[in-house]
């Protein structure tokens, strides 16, 4: 078997942040390879040059030793190379066999050739063991069963290489098999497959070789066949002490339970969510691709719809149904999605931080803008946001500033509880120390904080308590000293299976 | 005398190029510079358009839409728009007739009038918020099921015999009998909405609904209501348009107002509301208003053919569209 695909020091950076440091490695010809680390480690986004996605990386691919640099994802279909995507999209309106020939029609004269692209279909679905036909509209299939269009219209290009990222994400068990069994078919015929996933016992199931990501480097490709899954985790860990966050204030919590959560369900996404926070505390929520963590803090904040079980604060059961209900118990949330969700773009700092709270500046029906700036002004200082302005357009700041103006709004209106997903997310280093300085500052005033978070280093460096979330469900609650990089990790990817 | 002196270089010294690329760079300051290009046009072109009859035209003209366009900029502030605003125009139009034909006091006509178009246009709030429509699909369904309702009430004859009591509490003129009272109730109503959507708590939810709805709910913002009285608004200004247009024709037209959305919406367009939503302001929508009743009347002033009119509204609005590009220039430049 030769090096079919080689990757040689790739580099590659959003802005100041560098997300692939240098990485080179190879895939041989006809293997199922897997690419493995925590989310933001680095596999999609290689995934993503390798198909012509990103074209300002720096290093070299060569494929079948030949160099290459695709214009776009449709430049690389043409040389045989097809991506599964972790979104699956198709155009539902149009059938099965006019989807798998989009943009690669057989033609006769100026008309499609309907006939020739049904009967290539229809024989590659048969291959593929699928039930559906040619002529089935896609609007009527499962997602399992849209996945194996996407795979046909990669055979339908005759695709040496296919990628997967997270295939399996949105299949039901019976799906995943036949998912499988079709992996096995494909590299019988001598097809190259990346395979991104998180899921343990797929890669060993299905996968010959594994390729370990951690935080943009490379760390290592190991035989899928003789590699423990203890190995295998360790190797995914042993980050340096230095790149934790650091508490410079650590254990201010209390025994007082501030927020208590008693089996909150929503149907299909998370079922049997149950723990305590105490006042004080900085509580980590820690899970991968598709562990629901987001669902459950908006559940939390009343932004879901659909959700069972009791949420207690203070101590006394309350009825959350809405974000409305959730701010006026004292809770906060810093949502994922700044851009989208955690501000509005027509509005300056001073009309995003008040929001929440700008009954306080009404005397007589109208607001008191004055008063408001001032006030506004205050928040605006104390987190440092740069520039000092209160009359600043939110959208023309850093993104570290935006984050500061979606905090300050919850500080402005008090919250006694402060949710942040992903607090850090796209945000330079400078930043984010003053962000974490912030959330001590608070639970030192006896606030309380849950932080969302892919990363392990921020995760580990802040938080008292982590609960770790995979597929839906609550795996583990690690406390203090148990709280480090493989003890999470390990409950992160093996839940199902461990339990 | 040199006091005056004094004062006049000191108003002189604020007409720097720099306050005009200031002024030119605020929607408002904007259309106010060209309204004012669009008078010395048509006065060099035929001295007649500046008389104060002329004026007292053009303002008596941009009313009805004035109202109207000031109404729909609150659906559109919303990222919505409201189709059905022309037949509720028409709606309080048959309504009132009635109610003053049956005998009812003119004020507690003109009362009911604007309940009317309160809960038609709430109604609209209702679609778009509760079912979730698209407010461009439930207005059009609702612009259909209104005027229907107008003709159905009329039995499709004009209503007849309207007091001349009612006329002139809407219609009457001060000043010398040159000025309409109506004018002075656009510019209250203007004033008005002004203040609540940029003073009052339910106008800053409005503007952040219509900016970014998600960010909105997740600060705790009561959705549905701001959407159901940002329609309300809407129908409002659409019921006081139809109100006035009673009082001025004396007859109440159930086919009064079809097609008056469009001109609502090129006043607002005009005026830099943008359809994305969270922008615009009532008052860019009155000089929309003003601006287009100008240009209708000094192209008939200059006897442009009818069919030349259309070209040139057409034209304004594209024109008024592609500004917001050169303004975004001279933003970047003053600061």
């Amino acid at each position: 078997m030769n090096e079919y695909i080689e990757f040689k020091n790739i580099s590659k950076s959003f802005g100041k942040i560098e997300v692939l440091h240098n990485v080179s490695f190879s895939v041989k010809q006809g293997e199922v390879h897997a690419l493995l680390g925590e989310n933001g480690a680095g596999k999609s986004t290689l995934l993503n040059i390798f198909h012509g996605v990103y074209q300002d990386y720096s290093g070299e691919i060569f494929y079948n030793h030949q160099p290459i640099k695709f214009k776009s994802v449709f430049d690389a279909n043409h040389h045989g190379i097809a991506k599964v995507h972790q979104e699956i999209n198709l155009v539902n309106d149009l059938t099965v066999g006019e989807n798998i020939a989009l943009g690669q029609e057989d033609v006769k004269g100026i008309f499609v050739d309907r006939k020739k692209i049904d009967k290539k279909s229809n024989d590659i679905l048969d291959e593929l063991g699928c039930s559906f036909r040619s002529r089935t509209k896609v609007s009527s299939l499962t997602a399992g069963e849209k996945q194996m269009v996407l795979i046909a219209k990669a055979l339908y290009s005759n695709a040496n290489t296919i990628s997967f990222d997270e295939p399996t994400a949105a299949l039901s068990n019976n799906e995943i098999d036949h998912f499988f069994k079709t992996v096995e078919k494909l590299k019988a015929k001598g097809v190259t497959i990346l395979y991104v996933s998180h899921r343990l016992n797929e890669i060993f199931k299905i996968c010959d070789r594994v390729t370990v990501f951690l935080d943009g480097s490379y760390v290592n490709t190991f035989d899928a066949k003789t590699i423990t899954k203890e190995k295998l985790i360790h190797s995914m860990v042993g980050r340096n002490v230095e790149m934790f966050a650091q508490r410079k204030m650590p254990k201010l919590y209390t025994n007082e339970v501030a927020l208590k959560v008693e089996n909150l369900n929503k149907p299909g996404i998370f079922s049997g969510i149950d723990f305590e926070v105490r006042r004080g505390e900085i509580f980590g929520l820690y899970g991968l691709v598709g562990s629901k963590r987001t669902d459950v803090v908006r559940a939390i904040f009343g932004a879901e719809e659909h959700v069972s079980g009791n949420i207690y604060i203070g101590g006394e059961k309350v009825n959350i149904n809405s974000p409305y209900d959730a701010i006026k118990h004292g809770i906060g949330l810093v949502p994922e999605e700044r851009k989208s969700q955690g501000f509005v773009k027509v509005f300056n700092n001073a009309e995003n931080i008040t929001l929440t709270d700008i009954g306080r500046y009404i005397n007589k029906f109208l607001i008191n803008d004055k008063k408001k700036n001032s006030s506004a002004v205050e928040y605006i200082k104390k987190l440092n946001v740069q520039p000092l302005d209160s009359k600043k357009m939110t959208a023309t700041l850093s993104g570290g500033n935006q984050q500061k103006i979606v905090i300050a709004k919850w500080l402005h209106c008090n919250s006694e509880i402060l949710i942040l997903d992903e607090p850090t997310k796209g945000i330079d280093v400078g930043a984010k120390e003053e962000i974490y300085n912030l959330l001590e500052e608070l639970v030192s005033q006896g606030k309380t904080v849950i932080i969302v978070s892919s990363e392990l280093p921020e995760i580990i460096g802040l938080c008292d308590t982590v609960m770790v979330m995979s597929e839906g469900k609550q795996i583990k609650i690690v406390r203090d000293k148990f709280i480090n990089e493989k003890e999470i990790l390990k409950y992160a990817l093996g839940g199902e299976f461990d339990e | 005398m040199s006091k005056v002196n004094q004062m006049m270089k000191n108003v002189l010294k604020k007409f720097t190029w720099n306050n005009i690329k200031q002024a030119m760079a605020s929607r408002e300051g904007l259309l106010i510079i060209s309204i004012f290009i669009i008078v010395g046009v048509f006065t060099i072109i035929d001295s007649v358009y500046i008389m104060p009859r002329n004026i007292v035209n053009i303002l008596e003209q941009s009313v009805v839409n004035g109202f109207l366009a000031v109404g729909i900029t609150f659906a559109i502030v919303l990222a919505g728009i409201d189709l059905s605003i022309g037949s509720i125009y028409a709606l309080s139009i048959v309504f009132v007739s009635k109610f003053l034909v049956g005998g009812m006091n003119p004020f507690l006509a003109i009362g009911l009038g604007i309940l009317v178009g309160a809960i038609f246009g709430g109604f609209n709030g209702v679609l778009i918020s509760k079912l979730k429509l698209q407010p461009f699909i439930a207005t059009l369904g609702t612009m259909s099921i209104y005027r229907g309702i107008a003709y159905i009430v009329t039995n499709g004859n004009p209503v007849l015999g309207i007091p001349t009591e009612y006329r002139q509490i809407l219609n009457s003129n001060t000043f010398g009998s040159i000025v309409p009272v109506s004018i002075f109730l656009l510019i209250a109503f203007v004033i008005f909405t002004q203040i609540v959507l940029k003073k009052t708590r339910p106008g800053t939810y409005i503007y952040s609904v219509g900016g970014n709805e998600e960010s909105a709910f997740l600060s705790g913002i009561k959705i549905d209501r701001i959407k159901i009285l940002g329609y309300a608004i809407s129908g409002i200004g659409g019921a006081i348009a139809g109100m006035i247009l009673l009082a001025q024709l004396g007859t109440g037209e159930p086919i009064a107002g079809s097609g008056a959305e469009l001109n609502a919406i090129a006043a607002t367009a005009i005026g830099g509301t943008s359809l994305a939503g969270g922008k615009g302001s009532p008052i860019a929508a009155f000089l929309g208003a003003i601006l287009l009743s100008a240009l209708k009347v000094g192209l008939i002033v200059a006897m442009v053919p009818t069919f030349w009119q259309y070209v040139a509204t057409g034209a304004i609005i594209i024109v008024a569209a592609s500004v917001e590009i050169i303004q975004k220039r001279l933003k970047s430049s003053t600061t």
